[in-house]
């Protein structure tokens, strides 16, 4: 149709106000469709995204407890058993993208009164640190449990920052999520296994190398991809503990 | 056309143009993250940074697949010339709002931390080396650096300071971009949990790029096989024949391939016929696609305008286009294949004369 111009053809000059009633009636219904389809392409793109999980910060809920904060080889605070509820283990966070290594250090076996916010998923709770102080002479001294060894597994899943995934960004996994959750382990964040099967009932283990270190780069390779890895997996009261071999790695996809 | 640089000489065509574009877009942002998330099945929302990210993000993906599309349509079918009168707007525009999702990125995936956002970006993923995982941002910078050129130098003065070839082949660049965006989106939001709907708008918007591209480059290959006349006729002194005078409607132009880079419009106006470069001097617009307006030449693309016989633009306006020689032996146009300077005047030939 282009290749032949001819005398009957509309003709249309962009500075000239005058345009073609044929070309107006075109470009009229070829303005609404395009209008009406970035509409709908918006309609269906945004309905139907992935659902990120109930995990989030519980601003309404704030936390704050006496406890020991101890290297597991994370910053983690023991909190003793009281009545009927047992002792548990809670990983920590900082501000932002930052871990509390330093309070942890500084305040290493001496009862403390901590504050903060909980960040909160199913069974994976992770604590944004506000305030530590020391707990005083009135804190009762307690001896915190002694990890409890559930044996060597192979573990499939996503290695994630404990802090986004548990909430503090929704959705706060996968590819898209990467360079995030590198730079959070950099900043100190706890790194977590989230499984696709369960130990000992649980999906989300705090992770540590096979020597109960922490993890150093050798695991930026692996971030948010699906990868399979073995270890041995222990029991800090109620938090999961994945010592990794990552010799053992493998990307499944 | 214009004598002097402004920075958008507004007619009431392009306010009409980007009034469109504001429109949709706005619909879109708005749907996107205002109206949809009430539809969403979801435990609790997603981030409000997370959901304007990727309605930015999704709406640039969408405006340069429409972008890279009007100008295959417009070969294909000329009633979609008004499309690509203004597109340099809609260029800029999806610059911008190309931008507006790389601030959001910057804003939230790269912040909280004490690392520098900019030093952030291009470090916290180094994995260069495997394709799952890759840093797909890097992808997104590359398109968003060369989306930044090419809207700062959208306009006429840089067309006009480069010359038309580098800014063409610099304004080429947009199909590299886009392969920077597809690539960006593949290796990064489609590898996330299985979404079929993004899934099947990003393929349909390679599938439509590359189709229409296929087709009119196919419809360019017929056109210069149709036209094999003009290369393969009798080439009596030097001349070709380039068709008949029937071939050519009034104040219409019938186009002679020469070679691969080389055509000839020939106009039939007012009982004369006159031959030019096809090439515009603006954009390399087609303008044997365009027709005698007011006793010149006018492109189909942007209106640019030209002398019949001597290829110059009107004054004050100072482009101009080479010429050709002509002759008719009864109804048979004859064409002289040598281009003769940009500018050089050629007697028309009277078509009453020589019938």
């Amino acid at each position: 149709m282009s290749w032949k111009q001819t005398k009957d053809a509309p003709f249309f000059v962009g500075y000239l106000n005058a345009v073609p009633k044929q070309l107006i009636a075109f470009v009229g219904i070829f303005s609404v469709c395009f209008i009406a389809g970035l509409g709908l392409a918006a309609l269906a793109l945004s309905s139907t995204q992935n659902d990120p999980g109930n995990g989030g910060f519980q601003w309404g809920n704030r936390y704050e407890n006496v406890g020991l904060l101890e290297l597991r080889p994370y910053p983690v605070l023991r909190v003793a058993a009281e009545g009927e509820n047992p002792a548990r283990t809670y990983m920590l966070t900082g501000q932002g993208k930052r871990g509390v290594f330093s309070q942890a250090e500084n305040n290493a076996g001496t009862p403390v009164n901590l504050r903060g916010v909980p960040v909160n998923r199913g069974d994976l709770t992770m604590i944004q640190v506000g305030k530590v102080e020391a707990a005083g002479e009135g804190a009762a001294e307690f001896t915190p449990s002694e990890p409890v060894p559930l044996g060597r597994w192979k573990l499939a899943g996503e290695i994630c920052d404990g802090k986004c995934y548990a909430g503090a960004m929704r959705p706060g996994r996968g590819l898209a999520h990467k360079a995030c959750a590198d730079l959070c382990l950099t900043g100190g964040i706890p790194p977590v296994f989230v499984s696709s099967g369960a130990v000992d009932g649980r999906n989300f283990f705090l992770m540590a190398d096979k020597d109960g270190n922490v993890l150093g780069d050798e695991i930026k390779a692996l971030l948010a991809l699906y990868v399979e890895i073995e270890g041995d997996v222990e029991r800090l009261d109620d938090l999961m503990v994945f010592k990794v071999d990552l010799a053992t790695a493998r990307i499944l996809k | 056309m214009s004598v002097q640089y402004t920075p958008v000489i507004w007619n009431r065509n392009k306010i009409f143009y980007d009034a469109i574009l504001l429109v949709a877009v706005a619909l879109y942002l708005y749907v996107f993250i205002r109206v949809a998330p009430a539809f969403e099945d979801v435990t609790k929302p997603i981030d409000g940074a997370i959901l304007r990210m990727r309605a930015f993000g999704s709406c640039a993906f969408l405006m340069l697949t429409v972008i890279l599309c009007i100008g295959p349509l417009a070969r294909l079918d000329r009633r979609f010339l008004p499309l690509l009168y203004n597109r340099r707007h809609f260029g800029v525009m999806t610059a911008g709002i190309a931008a507006v999702h790389a601030n959001y990125v910057l804003g939230w995936y790269f912040a909280f931390s004490p690392t520098d956002r900019y030093v952030a970006l291009l470090s916290s993923n180094t994995s260069y080396g495997q394709l799952l995982g890759f840093p797909f941002e890097a992808f997104g910078i590359a398109a968003l650096l060369i989306l930044f050129v090419l809207a700062a130098t959208s306009h006429d003065f840089w067309l006009s300071f480069l010359g038309a070839p580098i800014w063409k082949a610099l304004h080429m660049f947009i199909y590299p971009a886009y392969a920077f965006v597809v690539l960006h989106v593949a290796l990064g939001a489609l590898q996330g949990p299985a979404d079929p709907i993004f899934t099947s708008v990003v393929a349909a918007s390679v599938v439509l790029v590359s189709g229409l591209h296929f087709a009119t480059g196919r419809m360019e290959a017929r056109r210069d096989r149709g036209d094999e006349t003009a290369k393969a006729s009798l080439q009596e002194e030097g001349w070709v024949v380039a068709g008949e005078l029937d071939d050519i409607d009034e104040d219409c132009a019938k186009v002679v391939t020469l070679s691969d880079d080389e055509r000839v419009a020939i106009f039939k106006y007012d009982g004369k016929l006159s031959a030019i470069t096809n090439a515009c001097a603006h954009q390399n617009g087609p303008l044997g696609e365009g027709k005698v307006l007011w006793g010149c030449i006018t492109c189909p693309w942007h209106g640019y305008q030209y002398n019949l016989a001597d290829g110059r633009a009107p004054e004050p306006f100072t482009e101009k286009i080479s010429t050709y020689r002509l002759k008719l032996i009864g109804s048979t146009i004859l064409l002289d294949p040598n281009a003769l300077p940009p500018g050089t005047h050629v007697d028309p030939v009277e078509i009453g004369e020589a019938a």
